[in-house]
């Protein structure tokens, strides 16, 4: 009985000794990170049957466990890893985000300031000051371009330094988990069961962190060791074995890493999409989804900004009187190798179409049968048959296996626009080879009258008007020659009857010649064989003005020929096909010159500088004084007159580009072509003219209109189209075949080699005929005010009121140093839709890449602020669980104080009773 | 529920570092006067103040190439002032040599008089714009536009006008071609010209004339002889392009003052024209303000005979009339483009003051909403602080 008391009270103090150990345990950790209180489990004794009842025997402490929650635990490693992937992306936006928006220092400012020095010299074309402040501005733009590329640069390489140490974190924790693994199995095995709490706590805290640089999943093993997985159930830490994660260059873009998985010496790449979570799939996820996309998108500003550029200046002629060259340097798009490639290919790719870019990368594969051209951003796949001739364009990019030949599975990598900002550069220091003029102008300089030819009037079969019904009063016709009356009938009142008859016409004839010396008539209108003509060079006008009486029903006078009753004709007879002025003009050109033939082949010339004195000889059909040639069209007579004077019109050439519409040459068969242009503003089809190509296999025919010369070759088939468009070059047209081709015809060449031309007014001034122009125009082309003018490629209009003979003609531009067209051109381009199909302005592309920035930065910091906040409360929530009360541990210290010395106040009581006993046999 | 230690100084210190990081982002807002501290605060109004911008420096842009257009306007203009009172001081000097007073000598003196202001005619036509530019040479300003030929005064310039971006959409041209001003002028009365021959001995003198028809108009040269027989002046009408005489203007007894008519032209002649005299109708062409006065010059420096001097004096005042008609036309355009300029500066700078505006209301920051936002972050993070002092000072081993 006594020595149950005694070993209860032990027990008991045992017990007490034990809670405050632990307790203290608990104070001593409060803050250790990871720390689980523990709690001491204790239980009572069996009890010990008696007569009496059962009796206890104390108490017994089964363990010391840890109170944990894996629920919990496993909640806040998930939000912890979100929340560091978040905070991780929005730092790293951060860097970014500060560096593009500033309207200060970005590269709008330095656009802006280029525009307006271009349009300064657009006031003062001549100013080589103002040109410099061009050429200044120009390199203050690229060195904006090339810091900003430059600072994305140094990012990305830190973000390489980056990645690799969040894989060192990684692989570093999974070793330390492999061996808090073995110590705890080690641990388990040599107290029987007994959790080893500290080290399990430790190994917790481990995992933790490792969620913080890449999400994991865990696995909790009957003999306690602990499984990690990663990714797609990549087992990183097995037992007492880590596995390890690498970086390797990716085989996709040599420029890049990528995460491997790294097992028994095997090395397989992680997909990306696998990695999100932690700081490790931040790095990668900002990288490909911010960085280098906006990389992309600063280089095709860049790229928009220098293409449009050189392509106006080459449009252009500068202070030198040449066609302007390129001023900035253009990137080529950079194409990478895949690491895994077998074939022997290379492959270049070029910018043609600057308005298509997008700010994606593309990869080009070969599968062994065909080729593919994929997007990357939305993996977009483009078909491109089985080879790559013609060379293909998908997006405004053209690739070309410049040589060698492709394997199975071989892939490129291609970047359009990655390099474009970082390359960017003026090539020019030359401040006169800015091309603020346009290399052609138009000039009304003169007029070619050819005075003594006949206008004829001809006739054909005649219908007399007359009275068919009778009135109360007379009816009369009047016919007049050019308002001169010819005959007067009447018919009475209450009469019907003829009025104007042909046998009255001729009648009256004779007469009216008298009175108006100069009109010949021959033929007769009886016959309906009436030909009326006068010399002077105007049209006549033959009219008849009927009175009809009242009630009376009148038929008026008709014939059936050409240029009869309000009818002018419309042919003017001239002999003058058409004349040319030399460029540049002689002075003298506007001298008044006359040339009066003297017979059919002989003439003499007055007016002509040097002065010409004497008969000359007339060779068809050319006559050429004073800058000026003339060509006639028929055989000149005798009294034949042709006078060039100074310009009397009040019309001149308002304005002139060059004529650069797309233009389609559709094969009617297999040797005719027609040739359409599309002209206008919405564009209308124009047809230019057709042609022929010769047969034969082989041969080759040359199509030129609008200053261009293309070349077709071999043997097309019906339906075909060959296709001329502006290109990037402006030397050169752009020229292709239709994709729907099915000939076995090509295209090339397309040089542009604009000739000048003349236009010569007739009479009267609503047509003209063209000289110089090539394909030659032969006849006349009715004219409209205002309307285009275009041949050789160079469209002009011409304002005012055209007088007959008066010629306007376009040709090369010299001495021009105060023309700013070009430049004007070159101001405007600022605010044309030039990218993205024709959407967006250089500014809005580059405004397009701040607003995704400072959007995905706006994001990102609310999201990871609101991360944060469910990441507080998830551990708080665990914390309440497993975390350290001070309060409640010093209450407990109390408790088991108090306990232990009650426990050892009944050991007392229990020696006292056990010495009475003792001192009872004495 | 529970709450472990730790929970009460991890959330307290996440509070803290929140309201810090708030406080120090408004304190920057005021310390830089911009709201749109990166384009992540707004990235819309980070974008649509880029476009402003753009929008503004253009605007700026757009008033630097008024005041170059203004600049050769008003040269130009000036010039033109010249040129018109030039003008109309030969024109005086041409009325004041047909006093019948005058001897040969006297007028000699006055075509040197003549001489000396056609050749200031040609520098004010040559002028340039104090940097080496001709104002009158089209595109090409470096190449004097007037130069003297043996074949008469030669235009080398061209008619390229040099446009300026004087406002969003507007292009004013800058100069004017000189052929504009001084070589397309119309001589005659427009449609055509009367001229005496120059072997005349008689006294009549032939009026401008002017158009009766326009349809009728041939555009023929013409020729009217006299013949005086027996005391009766006669004339016949000749189309000298054609060779033919004119319907119903053969031998007309000739009446002074009396309106000739045909082919849509009417004129008179008045006087009494010498047998074998002869005047000629052409159609109009341009003729030069500079060949008008140099003719001017040959007819004051040729000895009177019958009524030539009358009839090139006559000749001479419409032409010069003509030109300085062009000259004025020309200066009002101008006048109507500096107007214009004008215009455009006013509206130009109120657009610049609205843009300017707009601007600041997307970047800058409104002070009175940043410094009461300070206010009360610095309060509740003051009330943070403070509370926390309390609540960590509270523990039971204070009382153990």
């Amino acid at each position: 009985m006594g020595s149950n008391i005694y070993s209860a009270s032990l027990s008991g103090m045992n017990a007490a000794q034990y809670g405050l150990a632990t307790t203290q345990h608990n104070i001593a950790n409060a803050s250790t990170p990871g720390y689980t209180r523990q709690q001491m489990v204790v239980t009572a004794r069996t009890s010990q049957a008696t007569g009496a009842g059962f009796v206890g025997q104390g108490v017994d402490v089964g363990s010391v466990v840890r109170i944990y929650d894996a629920f919990l635990t496993t909640q806040v490693r998930q939000e912890q890893s979100q929340a560091s992937y978040l905070s991780t992306y929005l730092s790293s936006m951060q860097q970014i985000d500060n560096l593009v928006a500033d309207p200060t220092t970005g590269v709008s400012p330095a656009m802006q300031d280029f525009f307006n020095a271009m349009s300064g010299v657009a006031n003062t074309p001549e100013s080589v000051p103002a040109r410099q402040t061009v050429l200044s501005a120009a390199q203050a733009a690229v060195n904006r371009f090339q810091a900003m590329d430059q600072r994305l640069s140094d990012i990305s390489n830190g973000l390489t330094g980056q990645i690799a140490g969040s894989v060192q974190m990684v692989n570093t924790y999974a070793t330390q988990i492999a061996a808090l693994n073995g110590n705890i199995k080690s641990s388990l095995s040599m107290s029987q069961g007994q959790q080893p709490n500290d080290l399990m706590d430790q190994r917790d805290q481990l995992v933790n962190q490792l969620s913080k640089e890449i999400t994991v999943s865990v696995q909790q093993q009957s003999d306690g060791s602990m499984s990690v997985f990663v990714g797609n159930g990549q087992a990183l830490v097995i037992d007492e074995k880590a596995m390890g994660l690498q970086v390797v260059q990716s085989p996709v873009d040599p420029s890049k890493v990528e995460i491997a998985y790294l097992n028994n010496g095997k090395t397989t790449s992680l997909q990306q999409s696998s990695l999100q979570g932690g700081s490790l799939g931040a790095y990668l996820t900002f990288r490909d989804q911010s960085l280098e996309p906006a990389r992309n998108a600063l280089g095709r500003v860049a790229l928009g900004f220098a293409a449009s550029i050189n392509q106006q200046n080459q449009s252009g002629q500068d202070l030198n009187g040449v066609m302007g060259t390129s001023l900035l340097n253009s990137a080529v798009p950079r194409v990478d190798n895949g690491v895994n490639n077998t074939g022997t290919a290379s492959v270049t790719a070029a910018i043609t179409n600057v308005s298509a870019l997008t700010t994606s990368d593309y990869q080009l594969r070969f599968d062994g049968a065909s080729y593919t051209m994929t997007r990357l951003s939305d993996n977009v796949v483009t078909h491109l048959g089985a080879t790559l001739l013609p060379a293909p364009t998908v997006d405004g990019v053209t690739v070309n296996l410049a040589s060698g030949v492709m394997a199975a599975g071989d892939s490129f990598l291609i970047r359009p626009t990655a390099n474009a900002a970082r390359d960017i550069a003026l090539t020019t220091s030359d401040p006169t080879r800015i091309a603020t003029a346009l290399p052609f102008r138009g000039a009304a300089a003169i007029r070619a009258t050819n005075l003594a030819n006949i206008t004829t009037v001809a006739s054909g079969a005649i219908t007399a008007s007359a009275v068919t019904v009778a009135g109360t009063t007379p009816s009369s016709a009047t016919f007049t020659v050019d308002g001169k009356t010819l005959v007067t009938s009447t018919v009475a009142a209450g009469a019907t009857g003829a009025l104007t008859t042909a046998a009255g016409l001729d009648a009256a004839w004779p007469a009216f010649a008298t009175a108006n010396p100069g009109y010949t008539l021959t033929g007769t209108f009886a016959l309906g064989t009436a030909q009326i003509s006068k010399p002077g060079g105007a049209a006549i006008t033959l009219a008849e003005t009927l009175t009809t009486g009242t009630g009376a029903t009148v038929t008026p006078f008709s014939a059936a020929g050409v240029g009869f009753i309000g009818i002018t004709p419309g042919s003017t007879a001239s002999k003058i096909a058409g004349i040319t002025v030399a460029t540049p003009a002689n002075a003298n050109v506007a001298n008044p010159v006359a040339i009066t033939f003297t017979s059919p082949t002989t003439y003499t010339v007055t007016g002509a500088v040097p002065a010409v004195v004497g008969a000359q000889t007339y060779t068809a059909p050319n006559i050429s004084y004073n800058g000026w040639t003339m060509q006639l069209n028929a055989a000149p007579a005798a009294g034949d007159v042709f006078n060039v004077a100074a310009n009397s019109g009040t019309a001149k050439v308002t304005s002139g580009a060059y004529n650069l519409n797309p233009v389609s040459i559709s094969f009617t068969s297999a040797t005719a072509y027609s040739v359409v242009e599309m002209r206008g503003v919405p564009p209308a089809p124009v047809t230019l003219g057709s042609g022929l190509i010769p047969p034969a296999v082989g041969g080759s025919s040359t199509v030129s209109y609008n200053g261009w010369t293309a070349q077709i070759t071999g043997v097309p088939a019906i339906g075909d189209t060959f296709n001329v468009s502006k290109g990037t070059n402006a030397g050169t047209m752009l020229v292709t075949g239709a994709g729907t081709n099915a000939g076995a015809g090509a295209i090339s060449g397309g040089a542009l080699s604009v000739q000048p031309f003349a236009i010569m007014f007739n009479n009267p001034a609503t047509s003209y005929t063209v000289s110089g122009a090539t394909p030659a125009v032969v006849g006349s082309v009715p004219y409209t005010a205002g309307q285009d003018i275009s041949y050789n490629g160079w469209t002009m209009q011409v304002t005012g009121t055209p007088v007959a003979g008066d010629v306007f003609n376009a040709g090369s531009n010299t001495s021009a140093s105060g023309d700013n067209r070009n430049a004007l051109l070159m101001a405007a381009l600022q605010n044309q839709n030039l990218m993205i199909n024709g959407t967006s302005s250089l500014q809005s592309a580059y405004s397009q890449l701040v607003g995704l920035i400072g959007s995905k930065s706006s994001e990102l910091s609310v999201t990871s602020m609101a991360q944060d906040t469910m990441l507080n409360q998830t551990i708080s929530v665990q914390q309440s669980v497993s975390g350290v009360n001070l309060d409640e541990e010093a209450a407990n210290l109390m408790r088991y104080q108090k306990a232990y010395q009650a426990a050892a106040k009944a050991m007392e009581i229990a020696n006292t009773m056990f010495d009475s006993l003792l001192s009872l046999g004495r | 529920m529970r709450i472990s230690s730790n929970t009460i100084f991890d959330s307290n210190v996440a509070a803290l570092n929140q309201q810090q990081a708030r406080l120090l982002q408004t304190q920057q807002q005021i310390a830089s006067g911009k709201r749109l501290l990166s384009a992540s605060t707004d990235p819309i109004a980070a974008t649509r103040s880029l476009d402003i911008t753009q929008a503004d420096a253009s605007n700026t842009q757009q008033a630097a190439n008024r005041d170059a257009a203004r600049h050769t306007l008003s040269l130009a203009e000036s010039t033109l002032q010249s040129v018109t009172s030039l003008i109309q001081d030969v024109r005086t000097a041409t009325v004041y040599a047909g006093n019948g007073s005058l001897n040969d000598s006297d007028r000699s003196t006055l075509a040197t008089n003549l001489s000396g202001r056609l050749q200031e005619l040609i520098g004010l036509a040559n002028s340039t714009d104090g940097t080496g530019n001709y104002l009158f040479s089209g595109f090409q300003s470096k190449t004097q536009p007037f130069v003297d030929t043996p074949a008469g005064m030669g235009y080398f310039g061209d008619d390229g006008q040099r446009m300026a971006q004087v406002g969003s959409g507007r292009q004013m041209a800058a100069n004017d071609g000189g052929a504009d001003v001084f070589m397309r002028i119309k001589n005659g009365n427009g449609t055509f010209v009367t001229q005496s021959s120059a072997g005349n001995s008689g006294g009549g003198v032939i009026g401008a004339g002017a158009l009766a028809d326009p349809a009728l108009v041939t555009g023929n040269n013409y020729s009217v002889s006299f013949s005086v027989l027996a005391g009766t002046t006669s004339y016949s009408v000749t189309n000298t392009t054609t060779g033919l005489p004119v319907a119903g203007m053969t031998a007309q007894p000739f009446v002074s003052g009396q309106a000739i008519s045909f082919d849509g032209m009417r004129f008179d002649i008045q006087g009494a024209p010498g047998d074998g005299d002869s005047f000629t109708i052409a159609p109009s062409t341009n003729e030069s303000v500079f060949k008008t006065i140099a003719d001017l010059i040959t007819t004051l420096n040729t000895p009177v005979v019958g009524a030539n001097l009358t009839n090139g004096l006559r000749l001479g005042l419409n032409n010069l009339d003509n030109a300085l008609d062009t000259v004025l036309n020309v200066r009002s355009t101008l006048g109507l483009r500096l107007a214009e300029i004008d215009a455009l500066q006013v509206a130009g700078e109120n657009l610049g003051v609205q843009f300017k505006q707009t601007l600041s209301q997307l970047q800058d920051t409104d002070y009175n909403k940043a410094i009461s936002d300070l206010t009360q972050q610095q309060t509740t993070l003051e009330a943070t602080q403070q509370s926390f002092v309390k609540v960590t000072g509270l523990s039971l081993f204070n009382y153990m």
